[in-house]
């Protein structure tokens, strides 16, 4: 299922939104919604069938998979029923390229004098 | 709270139903974990967040779950697209599904127009086909339905009269062709010793009639022959489930009890079983011996009152149970001449008897939804050639995988029907809302129990066969050419804009706008002719008019005296109410259904021959009748107190009847006879009326003095100072303060009876007109698609016209050219459509002919100033083509 990267792009914002939560390591579900609520202020909620939806389209074209299952002791809210999830290198390759992307689209508009940063002056 | 939580965990674990199994497994556990979590953290936040975030959460299950199914739908495709190959003809049925699926799946924009056009001609179908199933597929509710046939009487050459029951008797003595002949006459009757009169609707029958129409006996039982039979009769009587209910308060003792009906005591012997309409297609609520029919001269050989039923023998047809009863006819006319001359029999079967009226009705609004089904074929058959490109290359694709012609003509064929399913679904929908309606608005009109008429298993049934067939119908010609043009040359006319490509599309534009204009057509006239229909002057004034209607019991009013002094009292009593203007009594009030004619005869002119005399409308009025009526007196006196049993028979006729008797000529003093043997005085001419309904051919009519022709049954009439209805009370109270035995009923503004004789009228022209709307609608969508997509394919030409100096205005010319000419195809289509078929329409027009060429003039404007505006937008795209863009393109 190697395919290449860059027919993933654009990535729609609630797959980026969990590649970028699972870059910092491995979540289960609800603490994936948990963090992107977190990073976005509120803006982004997800709802259980986004969550699952996405996460079984992100599992079937490898951007992500299950971490085995283990205790952590961390957590105190740890428990055997829960999955955890992980970025897989290939999905590491998707969410670069899609933030190359997005980066691009940024300094084009900074050239253009579209954003803040370069004023003209 | 936690009541609240428990709650919802219940009801999301129940939505967590709507995603895939295989998803549910893999996912169920966490989303489960995933909820409670969020509910925990809400609940800190109060109640009104809870309840948000459980409509939030909802509404998010119930939009990705689409998405779920999809994915995995083509997830499992995707691995079935590897080499494996179809080992049997279902594992290939399933992968052709498959495919079907994936290929609208892909496509969201057009499989969502596509199936909604479909699902809206299936669903009109299955509406309509669901009303039309009841009324005149199913078979009517009685033992041997097929075989049953009403027996009517000929008189000379009018077929439908009714039948004497002496005839009856020896035609039922002497047949070789029924198994059985039973008779009825419906009547209401008069109920007594209750609280207050009341009116039922009665049957008088024989024990034979109860026998063919074979109603289950709830309680009880039924009557035997000698028990009906004049000589021997007893007083005994049936009551339907219905009435025992309404009427009796389900009486657990209602056998042996006994009723007062008409003054004669009757016991009750059985109760019907529940919902035997078994009166053409009605209930009665009480049935007793024939023999106690109320008139005195009911049942004698002249008076041809009674309807007859029979079950014919198995085997013997229609045909030949009319030639043996013709016969027997012809045997009694030599025996009974002076009764019988000239009578004969027809006989027609009972589901005829009973449906027959609806059949024209119904036909138009079948025709009407075929034509929007196959409007809505002809537009998705164009919507699918117009995905021809993008097609070929996924077929070719199939193709280089191995795939036959055969195969892939087959897979066409299996999309365009898992496309057509798809839109049959939407459409149960539809035709459940749409079904509701038109019961809504004919259910009356309809000779069945409206609650009989739904989506059952066969309507269902019907739903199904149309979208397979539609499915058929649409794909079949692509899969056709799929199947006859190789792979290559697929390829070779890659973009499907050959030319024979979009004749192909031309033509189905053109079946589309032909079958709206004729759809418009037929709306059109049906409009012109309820407008017509509205506009007839009956002759009277219908405003503020009540009418009632109430029959003396015989048994009390067993004089000429008796009942006129009653009448007159009535009158009085009437003409006293405050806010009453004016008052009246007649027989048969216009347009209420009642009424008879009689053969006349003028003096000093010979006999016409039994049968072909003319026939005369003939009522029975008080004085005042035609001044409370507003009918304008053209010559001559009302009738006055004065003219009453004794004085000289009088009688006013109208001038249909005066002019066509004494043309040029003074009918007052002439002397005429109806139906009996007293010569009556012509004392005056009135106005022509409409009796039985608003589009009669001009009836000829005469009005003869209550006094003088004393009769039990009789209508009043009463004109109101203000709103008609509110007099309804106080006129019952007064013919009580006359009589308090004596029930009342049926009360209705002449209003009600004047919209109620248009109202079939206007429901058929309401429907057909929705349905040309429809038809026009997605006519114009077809047109606008076919014009939009030749445009896009004409760009590089429309680009060097304007290079060379072609302004926007010229090229909107130029395309409305093009399009003028297939409108005009269309319309000339469509008129050639509209009058092959106004043959359907004829029997339902009034005051307009099927050819109409106003009507035809109006909707051709109509059809074309609607498709010339759907052709406006892509013309207007064309004239904005920038030329170098559109010469880049090469």
């Amino acid at each position: 299922m190697a395919r290449d990267p860059r027919s993933q792009l654009p990535l729609t914002p609630v797959v980026l939104h969990i590649l970028l939560a699972l870059a910092e390591g491995e979540r289960h579900g609800y603490a994936i919604a948990q963090d992107v609520e977190d990073a976005t202020q509120g803006q982004v909620r997800m709802g259980p069938g986004t969550l699952y939806g996405s996460i079984q389209r992100m599992l079937t074209s490898a951007l992500i998979e299950e971490a085995p299952a283990r205790r952590r002791a961390d957590d105190g809210e740890d428990d055997a029923r829960r999955r955890y999830y992980r970025v897989t290198a290939y999905g590491r390759r998707v969410l670069e390229l899609e933030l190359e992307r997005l980066n691009a689209i940024v300094r084009l508009a900074r050239h253009k004098h579209l954003v803040g940063g370069a004023r003209p002056a | 709270m936690t009541k609240h939580v428990s709650l919802f965990e219940r009801a999301y674990r129940s939505a967590l139903l709507i995603f895939p199994p295989a998803f549910r497994e893999r996912f169920g556990d966490e989303m489960m974990e995933f909820a409670r979590q969020r509910v925990r953290r809400e609940r800190t936040r109060g109640k009104v967040p809870v309840a948000l975030f459980a409509a939030r959460t909802f509404a998010d299950l119930a939009r990705t779950a689409p998405g779920v199914w999809l994915s995995l739908i083509l997830e499992r495709d995707a691995d079935a697209s590897s080499p494996e190959q179809p080992r049997d003809n279902m594992d290939i049925l399933r992968q052709d599904l498959r495919f079907a699926i994936r290929a609208l799946a892909r496509r969201p924009g057009f499989t969502i127009v596509a199936a909604l056009t479909l699902a809206l001609g299936i669903g009109a179908n299955t509406a309509i086909f669901s009303v039309v199933d009841a009324v005149l597929i199913r078979p009517l509710p009685y033992p041997h339905a097929d075989r049953l046939v009403m027996v009517n009487g000929v008189q000379g050459t009018q077929g439908g009269q009714g039948v004497s029951y002496a005839d009856y008797v020896d035609w039922r003595r002497l047949n070789r062709s029924f198994d059985e002949l039973g008779t009825l006459r419906g009547q209401s009757v008069n109920l007594t010793g209750g609280d207050a009169p009341d009116r039922l609707f009665g049957a008088f029958v024989s024990a034979s009639f109860l026998r063919v129409m074979g109603p289950p006996m709830l309680r009880g039982r039924t009557f035997t022959d000698a028990e009906t039979e004049v000589a021997t009769a007893a007083p005994i009587a049936i009551v339907s489930d219905e009435a025992w209910q309404s009427h009796f308060g389900a009486d657990p003792a209602m056998i042996g009890k006994t009723l007062v009906l008409n003054g004669t005591t009757f016991t009750v012997v059985g109760i019907m079983g529940p919902k035997q309409a078994i009166t053409y297609g009605s209930i009665p609520d009480v049935m007793v011996p024939i023999a106690y029919y109320p008139n005195a001269s009911g049942l004698a050989r002249g008076t041809r009152g009674v309807s007859v039923i029979g079950r014919l023998k198995p085997g013997a047809t229609i045909d030949a149970a009319r030639r043996d009863l013709s016969a027997i006819e012809k045997q009694l006319a030599d025996e009974f001449s002076a009764t019988n001359a000239g009578t004969g029999a027809e006989v027609i079967s009972l589901r005829e008897t009973i449906v027959g009226s609806s059949r024209d009705q119904l036909s138009i609004l079948l025709a009407a939804v075929a034509v929007v089904l196959l409007i809505a074929c002809a537009n998705v058959a164009n919507l699918q050639l117009a995905r021809g490109a993008s097609r070929v290359r996924e077929l070719s694709v199939r193709a280089a995988l191995g795939a036959g012609r055969r195969r892939i003509a087959q897979q066409i064929l299996t999309e365009s029907i898992v496309l057509a399913l798809v839109g049959g679904v939407l459409s149960v929908a539809l035709a459940s809302g749409l079904t509701k309606g038109v019961v809504a608005l004919i259910g009356t009109q309809l000779p069945v129990d409206p609650a009989t008429i739904g989506l059952d298993a066969r309507v269902l049934g019907f739903a199904l066969a149309i979208s397979i067939a539609t499915g058929i119908l649409f794909g079949l010609p692509p899969a056709l050419k799929a199947a006859r043009a190789g792979l290559s040359d697929m390829l070779r006319t890659r973009t499907g804009t050959g030319h024979g490509h979009l004749v192909t599309r031309n033509v189905l534009v053109v079946v589309q706008l032909a079958l709206s204009l004729a759809l418009l057509a037929a709306a059109g006239l049906l409009t012109r002719s309820l407008i017509a229909l509205q506009q007839v002057n009956p002759g009277f004034d219908g405003d503020r008019l009540l009418t009632a209607q109430f029959r003396l019991p015989p048994a009390k009013y067993d004089s000429p005296d008796k009942i006129a002094t009653m009448f007159e009292r009535t009158l009085a009593e009437l003409r006293a109410i405050p806010g009453v203007e004016s008052a009246a009594l007649v027989r048969a009030s216009p347009l209420s259904g009642n009424g008879e004619t009689y053969p006349v005869t003028i003096e000093g002119r010979p006999a016409a021959k039994a049968g072909d005399a003319p026939q005369l409308q003939l009522n029975s009025t008080s004085p005042g009748y035609l001044s409370a009526m507003r009918i304008p007196l053209l010559a001559g006196r009302e009738f006055a107190e004065a003219d009453r049993a004794g004085s000289l028979p009088v009688v006013i006729v109208n001038r249909a009847f005066a002019n066509a008797s004494w043309p040029g000529e003074s009918a007052i003093g002439k002397r005429i006879r109806i139906g009996d043997s007293t010569w009556r005085t012509i004392i005056a001419v009135a106005g022509d009326t409409k009796h039985f309904t608003l589009n009669e051919t001009q009836l000829l009519q005469a009005y003869v003095p209550h006094a003088q022709r004393p009769q039990i049954f009789t209508s009043l009439v009463v004109r109101a100072k203000g709103d008609p209805l509110l007099l309804a009370r106080p006129v019952r109270e007064a013919i009580w303060r006359v009589d308090r035995d004596q029930p009342v009923w049926r009360f209705r503004s002449m209003e009600q009876d004047l919209s109620g004789s248009v109202a079939s009228s206007k429901t058929t022209m309401w429907l057909t007109g929705l349905f040309a709307l429809v038809a026009l609608l997605v006519a114009s969508v077809g047109i606008y698609g076919v014009l939009s997509y030749t445009m896009a394919q004409r760009t590089q030409e429309v680009g060097i016209r304007i290079a060379l100096g072609a302004d926007a205005r010229q090229v909107i010319r130029m395309v409305i050219r093009d399009a003028m000419r297939v409108i005009a195809i269309a319309v000339l289509a469509g008129l050639a459509a509209s009058f092959a078929s106004a043959g359907l329409l004829r029997g339902s027009l009034y005051g307009v002919g099927p050819h109409d060429l106003g009507t035809f003039a109006v909707v051709t404007v109509v059809l074309s100033a609607v498709a010339l505006a759907a052709c406006y937008i892509p013309a207007r795209r064309a004239s904005r083509v920038d030329p170098m863009v559109a010469l880049r393109a090469e």
